[in-house]
């Protein structure tokens, strides 16, 4: 190596510390594509913050959260970072590298790229993108999901009626739209969408299907007595060709289909949901004819007092999964063994509303989010806003710390992504040199 | 998986010692089975994702060249690589299929003349031409003639890191002790599929690199 070499190199050490290879850790709910898991102890959890007028600056933000035990802000908020604006934060997903953290907004339908690599205690926005209504004729970006070099954002609705007929884009990793594609709306399809999640193994992706932007920013309880707007929920999922991403195979399941989970066990090759409005849990396998088929498997709760299972993660093994239900306040474990026949075997009041439910690699603990849409969430003493922290031994959940984010006038805690020292990159400025500058 | 700075690495391993390459893999874990029927070539879209970066880079013989000049022309199959890597289902999984492409390939008169495979190594300070030419060396002399199949380093750091930035392969250092041997070079591999223009039709990850649907996505591409 010449010496203009080693100048560069030793320039590059000095400015990045080396750093150690990825304690293989959670995160049982993300793209299979993600390469670099945290299967040891997380240092971060981001929780993406739906702001509210009048608490702190009232705009949405990311907040980072120290979640090292051997840290001495444990427990403690590090970094928040607003993005200037109020838009009903919601989802998040890493991409395949996870380097980026794309996160989206319902209301306001922007998409915010922060850089988790360079420093990941300190998220920083790199990318704002305004135009995906424009662009794609869809609304409320809700599921981020990784693909080779891309992202898949899921739309909620459409800029035409505000409704549930809806979609989905490709982008590339550095937020260039790449092409778009409607849900399926014929032949028993009925247009709505939710998550997204795949299974490369047998190239397959399922979807799966909520309501339109009209009912999803509605006061809850006003929605709630109009009969004709609660007949407008996603009732299927649909497999599709992964390859081609075309609609193969609508199923039926009704009763607003949200969060989807594959077994990720390896020779397993089934997934599973829950509805919301039915308050059951659906397995999807393939029949013994190689048809994909859904079936209803367990009942969560007493679905006539509506607890709305919203939130579920999945253990690594696919034998256990954990269920949140939004009205009661519940988090519920339910063996998978079988997944044909789901048991519950552990259920805990772990909050006066409760929605996102995120759990370790090693399952050991598992962190509770409060919001579930800022027009949805309870008022009074029972809107609590927090992330919950818990140990769990297989037999009882106990808590670890907890940050209360009306306290810290943070806002609606809403969904929560794990973050890692060792994942910090390599060549994050000439990565992030290409992206679009923030505005 | 493993990662760690490349540029790091560069000096690391002029600290740590060299270990030849093509050591035994590492306790691999079972490689992803494809379990389906891909779809048949040319009943799917591959959409453009994004052009293929040029940069500088270095042939066999220690000639400087564009990238460019080996991205285009021709429907391209790319992958990153280091000579040192152990990591079964990286490196040493993208070779085994890139063989595999190229024996099917060739058997394939439709596609031999028009397919180009390229590894390129994201390890300058050790992959030097003649490192490369030796890990080439099987498949330059004795598979030849057929398929193209280039060998391509880098002269340095400072030339690589557009590259992988461009192509979004991120590599990062493995600090952790190998007693005796260059630190691992962490990575989430991809392989490329370029079509003749130049443009990024899809990528591929190791762990779900299928010879056969990447071969029908070559089959598409040559229908367009």
């Amino acid at each position: 190596m010449n010496r203009a070499n080693w100048c560069f190199t030793l320039l590059v050490l000095a400015t990045f510390s080396i750093l150690p290879l990825i304690a293989s850790a959670d995160e049982t709910c993300n793209s299979p594509y993600m390469g670099n898991l945290i299967k040891g102890q997380e240092d971060y959890v981001y929780v993406w913050t739906l702001g509210v007028k009048g608490m702190g600056d009232g705009f949405d933000k990311l907040v980072t959260i120290d979640a090292n035990p051997t840290s001495k802000q444990y427990g403690k908020v590090i970094h928040k970072i607003s993005v200037g604006g109020r838009g009903e934060a919601h989802h998040m997903g890493f991409t395949d590298d996870r380097r980026f953290l794309w996160a989206g907004g319902l209301d306001d339908s922007k998409i915010f790229v922060f850089d988790v690599g360079t420093d990941p205690a300190r998220p920083k926005i790199v990318k704002r993108i305004t135009d995906f209504p424009a662009k794609t004729g869809f609304i409320g970006p809700h599921t981020f999901y990784a693909m080779p070099g891309r992202m898949l954002v899921q739309g909620l609705s459409n800029t035409k009626d505000n409704g549930g007929s809806t979609g989905f884009a490709v982008y590339s990793n550095r937020g260039e739209l790449i092409n778009v594609q409607p849900m399926l709306s014929e032949k028993g399809g009925d247009g709505y969408g939710y998550d997204l999640a795949i299974n490369p193994q047998k190239n397959v992706m399922l979807s799966s299907s909520f309501t339109g932007r009209a009912n999803y920013m509605r006061e809850l309880g006003k929605l709630v007595a109009d009969g004709e707007a609660m007949k407008k929920f996603g009732n299927t999922m649909v497999v599709w060709d992964l390859k081609s991403l075309t609609p193969k195979k609508v199923l039926s399941v009704p009763g607003a289909p949200l969060e989807i989970r594959w077994s990720l066990r390896q020779g397993d090759n089934w997934a599973i949901t829950a509805s919301a409005l039915t308050s059951k849990l659906w397995l999807v396998k393939e029949d013994a004819a190689g048809e994909w088929q859904a079936k209803e498997v367990a009942t969560i709760g007493d679905p006539a007092k509506i607890p709305l299972p919203v939130d579920i993660s999945i253990s690594r093994d696919g034998t256990g999964l954990w269920v949140n239900t939004f009205m009661d306040g519940k988090t519920r474990y339910f063996d998978l063994t079988n997944p044909e026949q789901p048991k519950q075997t552990y259920e805990k009041v772990t909050g006066k509303q409760v929605n996102m439910i995120s759990q370790s690699w090693d399952g050991k603990r598992v962190y509770i989010a409060s919001s579930l849409l800022a027009n949805w969430d309870k008022g009074g003493d029972d809107n609590e806003q927090f992330v919950r922290a818990f140990k769990w031994d297989g037999k009882e959940l106990t808590p670890i710390f907890e940050v209360d984010f009306n306290k810290e006038k943070l806002g609606r805690a809403h969904h929560m992504k794990f973050g890692s020292k060792a994942t910090r990159a390599a060549f994050t400025p000439a990565r992030t040199a290409s992206l679009v500058p923030a505005r | 998986m493993a990662r760690a700075s490349a540029a790091a690495a560069l000096a690391l391993m002029s600290l740590a010692g060299r270990a030849p390459a093509h050591e035994p893999p590492v306790a691999p874990d079972p490689p992803a089975m494809m379990d389906f029927v891909p779809p048949a070539p040319g009943t799917y879209r591959l959409y453009d994702i994004m052009p293929a970066p040029d940069g500088t880079v270095l042939d066999l013989e220690g000639r400087r060249a564009r990238l460019a000049r080996f991205t285009t022309g021709k429907i391209t199959v790319l992958s990153f690589i280091y000579t040192n890597c152990d990591d079964a289902r990286g490196c040493p999984l993208a070779y085994q299929v890139f063989h595999t492409m190229h024996d099917r390939l060739r058997e394939t008169p439709a596609l031999r003349d028009r397919v180009r495979l390229v590894t390129l190594s994201f390890d300058p300070a050790h992959d030097t031409p003649a490192v490369m030419r030796r890990y080439a060396n099987g498949v330059i002399t004795e598979r030849a003639p057929g398929v193209e199949w280039t060998f391509l380093t880098t002269g340095s750091a400072r030339e690589l890191l557009p590259i992988l930035d461009g192509f979004g392969q991120d590599v990062q250092v493995d600090r952790r002790p190998r007693a005796g041997r260059a630190p691992r070079l962490g990575h989430v591999l991809k392989v490329f599929l370029i079509d003749p223009r130049g443009m990024i039709r899809e990528i591929y990850t190791t762990s779900y690199l299928f010879p056969d649907v990447v071969l029908n996505d070559i089959e598409t591409l040559r229908r367009e």
